[in-house]
């Protein structure tokens, strides 16, 4: 299998992101896919991509300006 | 004038963490790679720029890499003749070729060196600054600054007068979040600005005698809700660290100006003052992007940030000032005894929870109003605990100052099964039935009477199988005295002629991590009129009860505590040991009212030597 390497940008993985680890990936270019060392993932860019919309579901107010305090 | 004042920091990195670990993918380490050098540079420049353009003044802390770099050095005295920016020191970014060369180390942490480095490395760094500017710095930094090195600094070089010392609650969550790897075991400082004690950095100091000589200033302003229970690097005035925590869609995050509000609004519980701190590494905007944000996007939430701060300085909302500058101004209006308080609110997972937090010379801690204001932390700043920390110390790399009290990292109200939790809360029982306030989920009000800081809860009902009550609490911060007042107001009772208990109840241990620790040793006493009951803990469940206490009380040997708590009232008073796999103990204070009535009791942290 190919060497792992960095992907054009360095995602993190986005299962461990939801338990708050920060555990970048390697990209394997054969397969178009990337992996985490810890955690078994694996997907392309879209699946994290999907992922990561579901991490930032928990922050509601994410988009929402607050001024009164 | 606002008082609401801004530090803007920027350090001329030459070998940025981030930059530096990337380049090296694929190729052995060099710290003197001249494409990593430009791009840190281009990027202090970058920061620096975009400060300037804003009509901001940023305080430039010299790495000591920088030093040895003409241009960094360039920069840094034409921005001071320029714009009034000051030159200060920082610790971040000793690594160099220079560096290992003098000092044969890789260690990246000031703090965690031996005592005898760190003399020798703040002489070598000091002095290469004089030598470089003509002056010594008078504002220096690190992400920790132990309390032992800044009394070196001030012995040496007394004309440093602020210092970034900490970094808010970056502990054991920090280090879980950066896979085990980031060694920043720091949790249990003050959030905002303070004069650290001599003893130890996290404390605020008591007096004059107690005084380390600096206004330390925490890196970075963190979300007083979020970082509790997440990682610190998620949730502050760092827009990159709010990439990080993914808290944007697209390319908004009004998530940083939230926080800044929110910082603002603090004026209301700190005497009209409020403040805010940005500092952004070079290597968080990085050209090559950082995690899943490329660099436009680094780029704009910085420029982002800067324009806000800009906007309220425009309108005369802000004041921006050096980190020399703001601790002259601290100092000024800042008597030892003052606490600093917020009563913080969710601005982040749309839940209306607020939580309470409050610091003095005496003791931090923390209210859960999602808890019906619930002590969730405590920390016995009155212990003032020397504990040094780096190579040759007990400590090492655990940094944080001790808890008594900390409900995520020893369960609170919630448990599996079987045991108990750290917490502090009352609980209110009739014929059998018990419910505890952690339960009573609720909103607070913060107000003042001369210098007593008050905490007014709406008030709770409760429902027992055939009537209800409603329960109220207040507590009470009497300036100067070291204690919490606590209030639990029973009225509007369904039933005239039932029985209530009242149950104020601690159950707390002591540590700085996740993991227990050995209560060995551990003395809980009671004493009432002529009667008086102590144990020293073993784990063996024993409990104690006597009538009509004067006072129930924990001597913790391990972390030089004492624990108290006593009323005023005709009340019962407990102890209760635990066994190992719940190691905790409890102290309580139990009345039975008819109807309705009130218990107030007072909690008291004090040293134990």
């Amino acid at each position: 299998m190919a060497q792992g390497r960095k992907g054009k940008l360095n995602y993190r993985c986005p299962r461990c992101l939801m338990r708050e680890i920060d555990m970048d990936m390697l990209y394997d270019r054969d397969r178009d896919e990337y992996y985490c060392l810890r955690c078994s993932f694996i997907g392309d860019e879209k699946e994290i991509q999907r992922l990561n919309a579901q991490f930032r579901d928990k922050y509601r107010d994410r988009m929402i300006r607050i001024t009164d305090f | 004038m606002s008082e609401f004042y801004l530090t803007i920091i920027h350090r001329p990195e030459m070998v940025p963490e981030y930059i530096q670990k990337d380049a090296e993918q694929g190729k052995k380490e060099d710290l003197t790679r001249s494409d990593v050098l430009q791009e840190s540079l281009d990027i202090f420049r970058t920061q620096q720029q975009i400060a300037h353009e804003n009509g901001l003044r940023t305080t430039i802390q010299m790495t000591y890499a920088s030093l040895f770099n003409a241009e960094a050095v360039a920069i840094a005295k034409e921005h001071h003749e320029r714009f009034g920016d000051e030159i200060g020191s920082t610790f971040l970014g000793i690594q160099c070729k220079e560096f290992r060369e003098k000092f044969k180390s890789k260690e990246l942490a000031i703090w965690l060196f031996s005592m005898d480095d760190k003399r020798k490395i703040v002489a070598e760094v000091f002095d290469k600054f004089r030598d470089v500017f003509g002056f010594y710095p008078t504002s220096t930094g690190s992400y920790y600054m132990d309390a032992e090195l800044v009394n070196y600094i001030k012995e040496k070089y007394p004309m440093v007068r602020a210092a970034v010392a900490t970094c808010w609650e970056e502990g054991p969550k920090a280090y879980w979040n950066a896979n085990n790897s980031w060694y920043t075991l720091m949790d249990g400082g003050p959030w905002n600005p303070w004069i650290p004690s001599k003893r130890n950095i996290h404390c605020i100091a008591s007096d004059q005698t107690d005084d380390i000589g600096i206004v330390a200033i925490p890196h970075l302003s963190r979300d007083l809700m979020a970082v509790f229970d997440g990682p610190g690097s998620y949730y502050g005035t760092h827009p990159q660290n709010i990439l990080r925590g993914m808290v944007f869609e697209g390319q908004e995050l009004p998530y940083f100006q939230n926080i800044v509000d929110q910082y603002r609004a603090m004026q209301k519980y700190n005497r009209g003052y409020a403040y805010n701190m940005m500092f952004v590494g070079p290597g968080w905007m990085s050209k090559g992007g950082r995690w899943e944000a490329d660099y436009a996007l680094l780029l704009k939430s910085y420029r982002d940030g800067m324009a806000y701060y800009s906007e309220l300085k425009q309108q005369g909302k802000l004041q921006d000032l050096t980190m020399s500058e703001f601790a002259d101004v601290y100092r000024a209006n800042r008597p030892y005894t003052r606490p600093e308080c917020t009563l913080w609110r969710d601005i982040l997972y749309g839940s209306r929870r607020q939580m309470f937090w409050y610091a003095d010379p005496w003791m931090r801690f923390c209210l859960d109003m999602n808890q019906g204001g619930a002590m969730v932390d405590l920390r016995p700043y009155a212990a003032k605990l020397v504990r040094p920390c780096g190579v040759g110390t007990k400590a090492n790399q655990d940094a944080s100052y001790p808890f008594l009290v900390q409900s995520l990292y020893r369960a609170g109200y919630f448990t599996h099964y079987a045991g108990e939790g750290a917490v502090k809360s009352c609980k209110i029982g009739h014929a059998g039935e018990q419910v505890d306030l952690c339960t009573c989920r609720t909103l607070a009000s913060f107000s003042e009477d001369g210098d007593t800081r008050i905490i007014t809860l709406d008030p709770v009902t409760i429902e027992f199988a055939d009537f209800s009550v409603q329960v109220q609490s207040i507590f009470r911060l009497a300036e100067g005295t070291g204690e919490v007042e606590i209030i639990r107001r029973v009225f509007a009772s369904s039933n005239p002629e039932a029985d209530i208990s009242i149950d104020e109840y601690i159950t707390a241990c002591y540590g700085t991590t996740e993991y227990p620790e050995d209560l060995t040793g551990v003395r809980l006493s009671l004493t009432g009129a002529g009667v008086s009951e102590s144990i020293d803990y073993a784990y063996q469940c024993r409990e104690a009860e006597i009538e009509n206490m004067q006072s129930a009380e924990a001597l913790i040997p391990q972390v030089d505590t004492r624990l108290s708590i006593r009323t005023e009232a005709l009340a019962a008073g407990y102890f209760r040991e635990g066994f190992s796999f719940s190691p905790m103990y409890t102290l309580g204070i139990k009345k039975i009212i008819k109807a309705e009535g009130e218990l107030r009791t007072w909690l008291k942290v004090a040293k134990a030597s």
